[in-house]
């Protein structure tokens, strides 16, 4: 028995491992891509040894990739403190309560979930250039809410209901106003779980590709726009590609790192009470 | 405990000033109409619109425009690229939502694995999840293509064949799957491992004293209890699936020919590539349709209490 015991343990590491190892070899490829030489990098068959060199990057920030860079940063900022400014106090009425238009609301945020971003954008494209819009932050900003606005409301309202009505009616009758009652009690007891709804749609907006590629201009392309222009008819430069993509995934993995906890806690919780 | 109302007296008594006790009543409109009026703003009116463009002959080329009636729709039920893109649709939705549940239940169980490092292991299969859709479709590019790529070098060193994976009808849209899965089947795994962990060990454990083999524990005991999450998860990847884009567009760019296009990319084809809005419009009436239709079916179909 304890043999089968240990047997069945060392089959399921064995197959952890083997997973590891087939989620790792794109990320392997990524790492040593980005540090070939270029002519290495576009080798075939491939070559997988090669002197390292900053080439690539020196190519790719040479046209104009810092600049992505630079528009990436802005846009999730933006992106990511205006959804959280109108969704976290909605995801708290929605938690709470009942105003006008409750059940309308909460109909609406499935909807808007299930429709595919297509949809939307064709209108929004032609509204833009109406408004002249198009390849501004705020445009950008608006747009990227048809998608992250839902998802926060919908997220914070769900931590928004772990705190317990109690403490709130308590400082009420200390005399707190709602106002006071939601800054000072409420908010900090969601805080962790607000925090991790930021870090989530954070990592979405910087992660986004097709509102950009759509609505964006010259001057407002993100990075995760900008890195395809590496990508050729034959494909032949892989190498700045792989720099362009290592610059795309290392900020968003340390961010992970430092709240590891509260973004996993964050992932589960949206799925299991949403 | 004071009622509703008490409170509200008492504290618009302390508040003092008017202005404060009339946004202390009216509170939650405050707070949740901005976001309600910002989403209607950005998501219902352009669906309005879509809906009503697809009705018209609209064209960015020469912007003149009138109603058509059902042209658009006509023209799209008889056109030969129609039902081989709604095959795509269906192909790429199904196969990547069924593919990654299974396997991604298979990863949730083996992350249960008690041993030192599993949180480290854990962890790291995260990091898929958090790579942006753009960097998987170029790396996945990069991975299959035929000369450089490293998928047909390592056939070659295993004397397989090795086809050129991105110019083949047949295989378009198993790569799209393949490098949506190194993505989907860790999210599926994350969110199912959550769900996991909350089924009761006494209820296992009483199956188990009752002579049923591990496996029957775990199909009549764990899956039934894990019911209301397995739909979520299935639900929110069928969803994921009419979305995917760029997994498609940069990978396969919907080729060759129209092998690997699903509706969506058509849409963007269409509208944005060759301008006819009015008929873009009438697909995505379409896709929403199907979209609902999936829906209402999974809702219909699938068991959603434990």
């Amino acid at each position: 028995m304890r043999r089968r015991r240990s047997g069945i343990l060392a089959l399921r590491i064995l197959l952890l491992l083997i997973g590891l190892v087939l989620i790792g070899i794109p990320f392997l490829w990524i790492v040593l891509t980005a540090f070939k030489q270029p002519v290495v990098a576009d080798a075939s068959p491939p070559v997988f040894i090669s002197p390292l060199t900053l080439d690539n990057f020196r190519t790719l920030f040479q046209d104009g990739y810092a600049h992505s860079l630079l528009n990436s940063v802005i846009i999730t900022t933006l992106a990511t403190g205006s959804t959280l400014l109108f969704g976290i106090p909605a995801g708290y009425a929605f938690a709470r309560g009942k105003f006008r238009g409750r059940g309308f609301f909460g109909a609406f945020l499935l909807f808007s979930r299930m429709v595919p971003p297509v949809i939307y954008i064709v209108p929004l494209f032609l509204f833009f250039h109406l408004l002249n819009l198009i390849g501004s932050f705020t445009g950008l900003t608006l747009a990227y809410l048809t998608g992250l606005l839902p998802f926060t409301v919908w997220m914070s309202a769900s931590y928004f209901q772990g705190v317990p009505v109690e403490l709130e009616e308590a400082a009420r009758v200390d005399g707190c106003n709602r106002f006071k009652a939601f800054f000072r009690i409420v908010l900090p007891l969601a805080l962790p779980g607000v925090v991790s709804v930021g870090l989530l749609i954070g990592i979405a907006a910087w992660s986004e590709y097709f509102i950009p590629l759509i609505l964006g201009g010259f001057s407002t392309e993100p990075a995760t726009v900008g890195i395809v222009d590496f990508v050729g008819v034959d494909g032949s430069s892989w190498g700045p590609m792989a720099a362009g993509a290592l610059c795309l995934i290392v900020p968003v993995f340390l961010a992970t790192l430092l709240a590891q906890r509260s973004l996993l806690d964050g992932l589960t919780a949206g799925a299991l009470k949403g | 405990m004071a009622t509703e109302a008490e409170l509200d007296v008492r504290a618009r008594r302390k508040s003092g000033t008017h202005v404060h006790a009339y946004a202390d009543r009216y509170f939650m409109i405050l707070a949740s109409w901005p976001a309600l009026i910002a989403m209607l703003a950005v998501t219902a009116v352009p669906f309005v619109v879509t809906i009503g463009m697809g009705f018209t002959n609209y064209n960015l080329v020469a912007p003149r425009w009138h109603f058509i009636g059902f042209e658009n729709f006509v023209e799209l039920f008889h056109s030969p690229q129609t039902w081989p893109i709604i095959f795509n649709t269906f192909y790429i939705v199904i196969g990547l939502t069924v593919l990654s549940t299974a396997l991604g239940l298979l990863l949730a169980v083996l992350m249960k694995t008690a041993f030192r490092g599993i949180r480290v292991v854990r962890t790291l299969y995260m990091l898929p999840v958090l790579t942006a859709g753009i960097v998987v479709a170029i790396t996945w590019r990069a991975m299959f293509n035929d000369e450089s790529g490293w998928i047909n070098y390592f056939l070659g060193l295993l004397h397989l064949p090795q086809p050129t994976w991105l110019g083949s009808p047949n295989l378009a849209i198993p790569v799209v799957l393949i490098s949506t899965l190194w993505t989907a089947i860790p999210f599926q795994a994350v969110l199912l491992f959550a769900g996991l962990i909350t089924v009761p060990r006494e209820l296992q454990q009483a199956a188990e004293v009752d002579g049923a083999s591990p496996f029957r524990v775990f199909w009549h005991v764990t899956l039934v209890h894990m019911r209301p999450v397995l739909f979520i998860v299935i639900l929110l990847r069928l969803i994921e699936g009419f979305r995917l884009f760029e997994q498609i567009q940069v990978l396969t760019t919907g080729g060759p020919g129209i092998a690997s296009t699903p509706l969506g990319l058509q849409i963007y084809n269409t509208g944005l590539l060759y301008q006819r809005l009015g008929y873009a419009a009438a697909m995505g009436v379409v896709l929403v349709l199907l979209v609902a239709i999936t829906v209402g079916v999974t809702f219909l179909v699938l068991p959603r209490r434990s």
